[in-house]
């Protein structure tokens, strides 16, 4: 690393290779420097748990003993014919979806909502971002009894509308289970990718704007023009958060419907954690994390590709 | 350019984990060693404690402290914390370390503690096939001669007794019979039912007044099987389950298991349970706010059911009555057949520096004050013999405990996790009609063999 | 921005995501007031009468201890990853070097492991460094893990920065230690911000690290104090609604201050621009 620094940082005024040499030198002092100690922590922790997630998951391990066997890869093998597992995953891609295209719009609109000159907007940006603020396990019980079959909150409010033939026992039938989870993750995280856009949004600078008036523009072509491409790195950016917690999401699953009816709303995570703690299958169990990270590691190169590929083709 | 770095980063990576991954394993025998060196050192400290166990009895005042585990709430927390004192008394020096945990996390808790190599002293289960999976681990102290074990109730022994060796000493029992609302008994002219049809009638009596027959939160998964133990028992027989778990006979796949998934998918169809029922959570109420409110008649649930209406709407207890689950016509199983289970019982781990001392906390978490207290503030069964009951309803629950034939302990808590977990599964998906009773209890069967056999 | 079309629709539309992001803390709210049997009859009506024994009860259970716990633990966790955070993430976005998209990339990574695995090592290392069942021992955990998100959106940020103001500052002869406290981080204060809420809020809730890694009530945090509420087949919702009630206070302030500071910034933004 510290050889490897490239020549294009700008010495502008170069007069000899000395003065070059004693500048780069410096120059990976200082990367080094900022990048060590969070890279310590990180490593001791982060790194640490990530190799020995695979190193466990060579192994059959109860996860309670000391007694680990070595599969090698067969976790690996047993996992690609799990029919849990590709459960679980389209599921995860399910709430991947959803998320691309529910938090982040719904985001984008609460940020530049927060924009406009209505009167409260303290107020109303307080309130928006509840959702996030909430903990997840009061957000699990409330959302528990909001789509209950029987007294629920969301049954009653559409007998009001008079939708009484869409009432159901939402988590409890097996084909609404995951879209009534997954609503609610969405719900949950929306406001995350509001305060996200509305610091990004902050930052464009206000001539624009201004240039823009003087050319008459409507708000919508300033949006069109100006906000959103301004935006689009924070978007790329937020869609790879974003896809990525909804590859290993856990929490709100694990306290509404604990992968249940029927495995209808397991996630990978959920079960990954199944295996693990009530299964005691700690090796097959990091089979599964450790696929997760593939998984996510895959998805977002891909991303950042086409990021690349696009801003190249600028 | 850019491909060929991306390339370069993933390979990178790749070949730092196998790296890491080689210099680990060196790593990980390492730390083995590390235990096993840890370990030499307890046993090393195990004498000096053994020695200062003797000074302490001597009156001597050696620092020891004592780790517990456990995850009693409301009256049941204070019998522990009781014991506990009763037990730093009798043991001037001893400390107990006491940590409350809740029902859930604290198996996984406990799990990695155990994975981790540095278990408390002291913890609770509920025996079975969990506690089982320690023992095999080689984490749980057998404790047959520490224990007094002539005090305890046969029944509840056995469920932390593998082998003849006793790893755990509980304190409680349950037993699950069929509750009711006896002002719509009342108000419908409904007799407490002896014969499955009989049910089957109240069922369709109550449905076509508008009541919900049987309340049930089955995301939960361990209350519908209720309905399978009960009636797998009375088609099959007490012995059904017994050579199921035990190979000795029929399996998971025997007709009477099917016969019995059968019956449930028939009750679902009867529409005897609430709308949305496999995502009902009984932890958070919901089941019981449909009992409470008279929308609900009957519900399958252990007899803590009443500690759970006495917190939460105290007035219902007067309309709340018990039956036991009908007999099926036909079957091998008896009305006084019970499901049941025991709850909580208390181990040492095998890593405890102070196993004796430990030993000792035990057996006074597991004495008879402990259970009397139990019984008589949490509504309890006591595991230990000769309690007497003040409260009505536990004297009247453990008379049907004392009067039954054969109880059959909870199979979640009896089979080893992994099988227990397929049974659960298998059983919502049977509610859930999801699956044929045929390929449910294939699926159990399957797994028993690949974990029994 | 949106300045010239009627504010009707813009009214409406800000009511009804009012009404549908606000909704589910008012019922928590509304449910702390309320007793256990009331929920139970009647789980979405006001409250007959306000009752505050639910708060009472918190105080009563030693909330006041896992509150502190949990304020020394968020505050301490954040303010170090901030600074570990927007420091590592100032090569990367501004620098280049051989190793900066690697680097990046590992910073990824940590994101895409899912907790529970890590429970075990981070269980064995923490034992073995003591720290298990001190308050120590979760902030190198919750910091590493808070790392990768921070980094990333922190990088993203400072790529925005002109390079103008850099170039100035190094004909200056600033070193790159000044450049960074000096210029670029009072520029970032929209993102420490954000990076603040989604950090303070996400260890202010979390649970698992804090089951694993500590054991006596001393050390407890809040939503390990929530067990109070749980009985062994029941949950006193009401309870818990109270406690995490009182619990989501202190995120509302930190919320709101961290917002003002980007209307400053704001401000600021535009009288230098």
């Amino acid at each position: 690393m510290l050889e490897k620094v490239e020549k294009l940082s700008k010495p502008k005024v170069a007069t000899s290779t000395d003065v070059k040499k004693a500048r780069k030198r410096k120059e990976i002092l200082a990367i080094i420097a900022f990048i060590a100690p969070a890279l310590l922590v990180y490593g001791v922790y982060v790194v640490y748990s990530i190799f020995m997630t695979f190193y466990y998951s060579l192994f059959d391990w109860s996860g309670i003993d000391n007694n680990l066997v070595f599969l090698g890869l067969s976790n690996y093998i047993e996992l690609f014919q799990d029919g849990v597992f590709w459960k679980s995953l389209q599921n995860n891609f399910l709430l991947v979806a959803a998320s691309l295209l529910t938090q982040l719009p719904l985001g984008l609109i609460m940020a530049l909502l927060l924009f406009s000159p209505i009167k409260g907007i303290r107020f109303f940006r307080s309130i928006f971002f509840m959702p996030f603020l909430m903990s997840t396990v009061a957000i699990g019980i409330l959302f528990i009894f909001i789509y209950d079959g029987n007294f629920g909150l969301l049954n009653d409010l559409l007998r009001m509308v008079g939708l009484e033939s869409w009432q159901r026992a939402w988590i409890g039938t097996e084909s609404t289970a995951i879209w009534a989870v997954i609503a609610t993750v969405c719900w949950q995280f929306a406001p995350f990718y509001m305060i996200l856009f509305r610091a990004a949004i902050v930052g464009i600078p206000e001539e624009l704007y201004e240039a823009a008036d003087i050319d008459g523009a409507n708000s919508l072509q300033r949006f069109k023009n100006i906000t959103f491409p301004l935006l689009m790195p924070i978007i790329t950016t937020s869609a790879i958060l974003s896809i990525i917690g909804s590859l290993k999401y856990f929490d709100l699953i694990y306290v509404m419907t604990g992968g249940g009816p029927s495995n209808s709303t397991e996630l990978m995570a959920t079960y990954m954690y199944k295996q693990t703690f009530t299964n005691f299958n700690m090796g097959y169990g990091s089979s599964v994390s450790f696929s997760m990270l593939i998984i996510a590691f895959i998805v977002t190169i891909v991303i950042l590709f086409g990021e690349r590929r696009r801003r190249g083709e600028e | 350019m850019l491909k060929k770095r991306q390339f370069l980063v993933s390979f990178m990576f790749f070949v730092l984990l196998f790296g890491v991954v080689a210099c680990n394993s060196s790593t990980e025998t390492g730390s083995d060693d590390n235990s096993q060196d840890t370990s030499s050192e307890e046993t090393g400290s195990n004498t000096e404690t053994d020695n200062s166990d003797e000074e302490n009895s001597d009156g001597t005042n050696e620092e020891v402290t004592i780790s517990l585990w456990h995850i009693e709430t409301g009256p049941s927390g204070d019998a522990i914390m009781q014991a506990v004192e009763r037990f730093e008394e009798k043991n001037p020096g001893v400390t107990v370390e006491v940590s409350q945990q809740e029902n859930d996390p604290y198996k996984s808790k406990l799990s990695v503690a155990m994975g981790g190599g540095n278990p408390p002293d002291v913890f609770s289960s509920w025996g079975g096939g969990w506690l089982e999976q320690f023992v095999n681990a080689g984490q749980v102290k057998e404790i047959t001669n520490e224990l007094d074990t002539d005090i305890y109730v046969e029944a509840a022994l056995s469920a932390a007794t593998y082998d003849d060796k006793v790893y755990g000493a509980p304190i409680g029992m349950a037993v699950v019979p069929v509750f009711y609302n006896k002002d719509i008994f009342n108000e419908y002219g409904i007799e407490e039912p002896d014969t499955f049809e009989e049910l089957k009638e109240i069922i369709q009596t109550l449905d076509s007044n508008g009541i919900i027959p049987f309340t049930l939160a089955n995301q939960t998964k361990w209350t519908g099987s209720f309905y399978l133990m009960y009636l797998a028992e009375r088609i099959g027989g007490p012995d059904l389950f017994s050579e199921a778990f035990n190979r000795t006979g029929r399996g998971f796949d025997d007709e009477a298991y099917v016969e019995a998934g059968h019956k449930i998918q028939e009750l679902v169809e009867l529409n005897a349970f609430p709308d949305g029922f496999n995502g009902m959570n009984y932890d958070t109420g919901q089941s019981r706010q449909l009992l409470y409110s008279g929308k609900a008649g009957m519900q399958i649930m252990g007899n803590w059911l009443v500690n759970n209406v006495r917190d939460e709407m105290p007035e219902f207890e007067e309309k709340l009555d018990f039956f036991l689950f009908p007999a099926v016509e036909g079957g091998e199983g008896e009305k006084n057949h019970v499901v049941g289970g025991v709850a909580p019982v208390f181990s040492v781990a095998e890593t405890s520096e102070h196993p004796d001392i430990a030993a000792e906390l035990v057996k006074e978490l597991a004495s008879i004050e402990t259970s009397t207290y139990m019984a008589n503030n949490a509504g309890d069964i006591s595991a230990i013999k000769g309690v007497t009951y003040e409260d009505p309803y536990t004297q009247k629950i453990s008379e049907v405990l004392e009067s039954s034939e054969f109880m059959q302990t909870y199979y979640d808590q009896t089979l080893p996790p992994e099988l227990a977990q397929v049974h659960l599964d298998t059983t919502q998906a049977i509610f859930g009609l999801s699956m044929t009773p045929e390929e449910a209890m294939a699926k159990v069967e399957e797994k028993a063999k690949e974990l029994l056999d | 921005m949106i300045r010239k079309i009627s504010q009707m629709p813009i009214y409406l539309l800000a009511i009804i995501l009012l009404l549908f992001t606000g909704l589910p803390f008012f019922i928590m709210v509304n449910t702390s007031f309320k007793q256990q049997l009331e929920f139970m009859t009647s789980p979405w009506s006001l409250p007959e009468s306000i009752s505050f024994s639910n708060y009472a009860l918190l105080l009563e259970l030693d909330f006041t201890r896992y509150f502190l716990n949990s304020l020394f633990l968020s505050v301490a966790s954040v303010i170090l990853v901030i600074v570990l955070g927007a420091m590592a993430s100032y090569p990367l976005a501004r620098l280049k070097f051989r190793l900066n998209k690697p680097v990046f990339l590992l910073f990824m990574i940590g994101m895409m492991i899912p907790i529970h695995t890590t429970l075990i090592p981070i269980y064995i290392l923490t034992s073995k460094m003591g720290l298990y069942d001190t308050l120590w021992g979760l902030i190198g955990p919750y910091v590493a893990f808070a790392l990768p998100i921070s980094v990333i959106i922190f990088t993203q940020f400072m790529r925005d920065i002109p390079r103008e103001l850099e170039e100035s500052a190094k004909i200056d002869g600033c070193g790159h230690f000044r450049l960074f406290w000096r210029i670029i981080f009072p520029l970032l204060t929209p993102a420490v911000a954000t990076v603040a809420i989604y950090n303070f809020i996400h260890i202010w809730n979390e649970f698992i690290f804090a089951l694993v890694l500590t054991s006596s009530s001393d050390v407890a945090t809040l939503p390990l104090g929530l067990r109070e509420f749980y009985g062994e087949f029941s949950v006193n919702v009401p309870g818990i609604m109270a406690a995490l009630t009182l619990g989501s206070l202190p995120l509302l302030l930190v919320y709101f201050v961290a917002q003002e500071k980007i209307v400053k910034g704001l401000a600021a933004g535009s009288v230098k621009g």
